[in-house]
């Protein structure tokens, strides 16, 4: 009885010599290990950064590790759902302007955006209170619009979604007595977001969006990517379930929002636009986007690649050569190469755990041996 | 209620013609569904008394599946009603009938394919379980599906076929359904493993859970059926025992589509 053909199935015979392990300590902690090994690799390389104390690289690690929880936070519904998501820089962008104008001095606020309304004016949080406040937010206001939106799915649910961004777009880029504006909204603060701080917010944020994934709501919303009709009869309710997922995602993209606001510094409705969103669905797709994994090891491998190729396009132009967008040109073909052959990105949409690194392992130095051997063999 | 297919709730003597009403479990009148604008079901009537093996039987496009859907809660119904447990169910969300104890083992193997074995049997477990019980079931599970317990941790779609439609089996059946459903649930599977699953439709039968069963596999499905209706073109041609059904309609113009003046050429 083989008849089901996978990547896998050669595997098949394993399982009769190697009892899988029902024990549900072994299996729970190998599945939870999969949050500790991607934490402490990023705390790692954060550390070392941190240690090596470089402004330039030390700006790249905050700015990837704050693109990392935007990503995770985009894989929570487009990874679990299988819909995609097109608003979601919109929230976001939410999250962003929200949480700007909760931590900024009132003096700042009536100095830069002249035009803001007076109530929002005298608002003023603690950094880490208007963070939260930004994105709930953008939680808000993904609750009030979403619920009409949830039934949908397919290519239907994405293009409502793309719509969607639409209006916020234009509603950020207007609304003059809020956002600025089309106008540069410049926060006039201090950097609250530092290395460390990025560095805090992706860790726990990759661990929730770990949780949710394993949650029963989480587990619902996979069956409903699955099979929606299935899932139905199982007794799931679809937009509901959906709704959950994709207000939480909204939380953890404001909450991106505005840690890149309070980065960057001055933002305006651009920023969160289509460029920003292909930037992350790149890192998804390529990462594979079922899994935490795949969003972490794709935003690490497209960050790299993205450094590199912007030091090639800069030298190419200094060079005489006019490369401006080669960067982007590259990204979206390794994006198509990516879903005509890995369409489920490097990671396969499974997680690294400390069992699937002991089989890599095993399976390598396996071959080393069976080639050693195939040597001698023919010697 | 809960321990339903643990105990033999009621022993349902099949020869009696008029059923206590609260021994009907189920009770379809008049069924009418269509997709889009093709009739597909033309008033149907059936009814399903606790603790019965009921087989549907009649040749592709007679609206088996159809009939199945619509109990459901997939397809809406144009008019007919459907009372489950002498409550009016018609029209109601497959989630909602889930919950009231239908569950529906699709056509198809119908599994979560990412999703682990694990995973497919929790998900049928949610909304109609108490947690404390989940362990104990599994147990059970587990001698009923011994596959299930090598493959737990696997992806539901690195299962074989006739694997994957146990999975399917045994997902219908954690939420303790007062009716469970299967569509063809030997399509397309190997002959020994046909015979499991008609072993284990057996098993639950004598485990007292009321069964309804579209099988295209005619010949088995009513050799273990308590009674058998015989669709054709969306309509019922024959209802009763099946081993009578032979005398009563000629199987084979339903089944080969010769109605009067032989078959069409």
């Amino acid at each position: 009885m083989s008849t089901h053909r996978h990547f896998l199935s050669n595997c098949e015979a394993a399982p009769a010599a190697r009892p899988q392990s029902t024990s549900s300590y072994f299996s729970f902690a190998n599945k939870w290990s999969t949050v500790v090994l991607l934490i402490s690799g990023l705390v790692a390389i954060g550390a070392f950064i941190w240690w090596l104390n470089i402004p330039f690289i030390e700006d790249i690690f905050t700015s990837s590790a704050i693109t990392l929880t935007m990503v995770l936070g985009f894989q929570l519904y487009m990874g679990n759902s299988g819909i995609l998501n097109w608003s979601y820089i919109g929230y976001a962008g939410i999250g962003a302007f929200a949480s700007a104008i909760f931590s900024m001095e009132p003096a700042v606020k009536t100095m830069q955006i002249p035009t803001m309304y007076p109530f929002l004016i005298k608002l003023h949080l603690p950094f880490s209170l208007a963070l939260i406040a930004g994105a709930l937010t953008a939680m808000a206001v993904a609750a009030l619009v979403a619920w009409p939106l949830m039934r949908l799915s397919d290519s239907v649910g994405a293009i409502t979604q793309f719509a969607l961004l639409i209006v916020f777009n234009v509603v950020l880029s207007q609304w003059s007595q809020v956002t600025n504006g089309p106008r540069t909204f410049t926060l006039g603060g201090l950097r609250y977001t530092t290395l460390w701080v990025a560095l805090g917010v992706a860790s726990v944020v990759l661990a929730a969006v770990f949780y949710f994934k394993e949650s029963p709501v989480g587990l619902k919303l996979r069956a409903t990517r699955d099979d929606r009709h299935a899932a139905r009869s199982s007794g799931i309710n679809l937009v509901s379930t959906r709704y959950i997922g994709y207000i939480t995602s909204a939380f953890i993209g404001g909450l991106a929002g505005g840690l890149f606001s309070h980065y960057i510094l001055s933002i305006t409705a651009a920023s969160f636009y289509l460029h920003d969103l292909f930037v992350i669905l790149s890192m998804l797709v390529i990462g594979g986007s079922m899994s935490v994994s795949g969003a972490f090891f794709g935003t690490l491998l497209v960050t790299l690649a993205r450094q590199g190729l912007r030091q090639v396009e800069l030298g190419l132009t200094r060079s005489g050569f006019e490369a401006s967008g080669a960067t982007e040109i590259v990204l979206a073909i390794l994006m198509i190469v990516f879903l005509i052959w890995r369409p489920n990105g490097i990671t396969g949409g499974e997680e690294l755990t400390w069992n699937s690194i002991r089989r890599r392992l095993k399976s390598f130095t396996g071959r080393k041996k069976q080639s050693a051997k195939s040597q001698q063999q023919e010697d | 209620m809960n321990k339903l297919w643990k105990t033999k709730t009621s022993v349902v003597n099949p020869e009696s013609e008029s059923p206590a009403p609260q021994d009907l479990i189920l009770q379809v009148s008049d069924l009418v569904v269509s997709y889009g604008s093709i009739q597909v079901l033309h008033g149907v009537s059936l009814d399903i008394r606790r603790g019965e093996l009921v087989s549907i039987c009649g040749v592709n496009g007679a609206g088996k599946s159809t009939i199945l859907k619509s109990i459901a809660g997939i397809l809406k119904p144009r008019s007919g009603s459907v009372c489950f447990k002498n409550m009016d169910v018609t029209g109601k969300k497959p989630e909602q009938l889930h919950k009231l104890g239908i569950s529906l083992v699709p056509e198809g193997r119908d599994i979560f394919p990412t999703l682990t074995v694990e995973e497919n049997l929790r998900i049928g477990s949610f909304g109609r379980h108490e947690p404390k019980r989940y362990a104990e079931d599994l147990e059970d599970f587990f001698h009923l599906f011994p596959i299930l317990k090598e493959r737990y941790h696997q992806a539901g779609g690195l299962l074989s076929g006739g694997e994957q439609q146990m999975l399917a089996i045994a997902r219908g059946l954690i939420s303790h359904p007062d009716l469970l459903m299967m569509d063809e649930p030997s399509l397309g599977l190997s002959p020994n493993r046909v015979d499991q699953i008609f072993d284990l439709i057996l098993e639950l039968k004598s485990r007292g859970i009321t069964i309804l069963l579209v099988e295209q596999n005619a010949s088995r499905a009513l050799r273990i059926a308590d009674r058998t209706y015989l669709f054709s073109n969306g309509r019922i041609e024959y209802a009763g025992k099946p081993d009578e059904m032979g005398s009563e309609v000629d199987i084979t113009s339903v089944y080969l589509g010769a109605k009067e003046g032989g078959m069409a050429s």
